[in-house]
């Protein structure tokens, strides 16, 4: 029987790879009892996709977040140096 | 000639219109997975310079867009792993963040998880929660919040990760594991304001 503390291991490894069948039947039996490893488990995994849903709509989506017109003009003038090296 | 090559051949006379068109959406995918302005700056300089250099092997297949977030995606990858071979091995056993006070000496719940769900709207604010990741992760020894962030927000497989940051597999796992329970219990302290279980 694997205590919380190996369960919440497990939990986080199950994100990356496929468990072995022992592991799987005895994180299924754990996380039907234990009412906090079962919560993690979610919170867990709506962190990780929460994670990478807000990061990539944030890019269509947060328009207040641009480039310094500084930062622009220095990569404009960069581009426009490698270009006359390049020409 | 179509819109597509004509912008791109618009970019090579006048490069300025290319950082115009795509300089503010390249920022910000940089922002979100390195989360450093200045470095997410460099990123998207790095990005414009390498896709001149490279202007011949554009398929126009791709959108320009899609084009440069590609270059920039790998940008974003090297940078992850030239900042992890500056860093000492040891951080990957680090337990600088107590995870073990979670725990009971018998590896029971000391500080349970807590029922989010009591605040449900919580869970909706975007820019909050993108705001306290960003947070939490820079309390994170540089491995395992490198870990997450190429895992999670960029996709990777442990495999290329393992590439990436140099370790083992075995190590990934440990890693991506420290960080989940690390970025949870921040979550909950800082997102929830929930620090105890209430029952």
């Amino acid at each position: 029987m694997f205590n919380c503390k190996k369960m919440t291991y497990l939990v986080s490894e199950s994100l990356d790879r496929k468990l072995s069948l022992h592991q799987r039947m005895g994180m299924r039996i754990h996380l039907m009892m234990c009412k906090f490893c079962s919560r993690y488990q979610e919170q867990l995994l709506f962190l990780c996709k929460t994670a990478r849903l807000y990061s990539e709509s944030i890019e269509n989506s947060d328009l207040s977040i641009q480039l310094s017109s500084e930062v622009g003009k220095r990569i404009k003038e960069s581009m426009v140096r490698f270009l006359e090296k390049h020409k | 000639m179509n819109k597509q090559q004509s912008i791109l051949n618009n970019s090579v006379e006048n490069p300025e219109k290319w950082v115009d068109l795509y300089g503010d959406y390249l920022y910000r995918y940089a922002l979100y997975r390195v989360y450093e302005a200045t470095v997410a700056e460099d990123l998207v300089q790095e990005t414009f310079l390498a896709a001149l250099r490279s202007l011949k092997n554009f398929q126009y297949r791709s959108s320009i867009k899609t084009w440069l977030t590609g270059i920039l995606k790998h940008k974003i990858i090297d940078h992850f792993r030239k900042k992890a071979k500056e860093q000492p091995m040891d951080d990957i056993e680090s337990n600088i963040n107590n995870l073990d006070n979670l725990f009971t000496k018998n590896g029971q719940w000391k500080i349970k998880p807590a029922d989010w769900n009591a605040n449900p709207q919580k869970r909706y604010d975007q820019k909050e929660f993108i705001k306290i990741l960003q947070k939490c992760l820079s309390e994170l020894p540089v491995r395992q919040a490198s870990a997450f962030i190429l895992r999670e927000i960029v996709g990777e497989n442990t495999k290329e990760i393992c590439k990436i940051l140099d370790i083992s597999t075995t190590n990934s796992w440990v890693l991506l594991h420290r960080a989940r329970m690390y970025l949870r219990r921040c979550l909950e302290i800082n997102w929830f304001n929930n620090s105890y279980e209430r029952e």
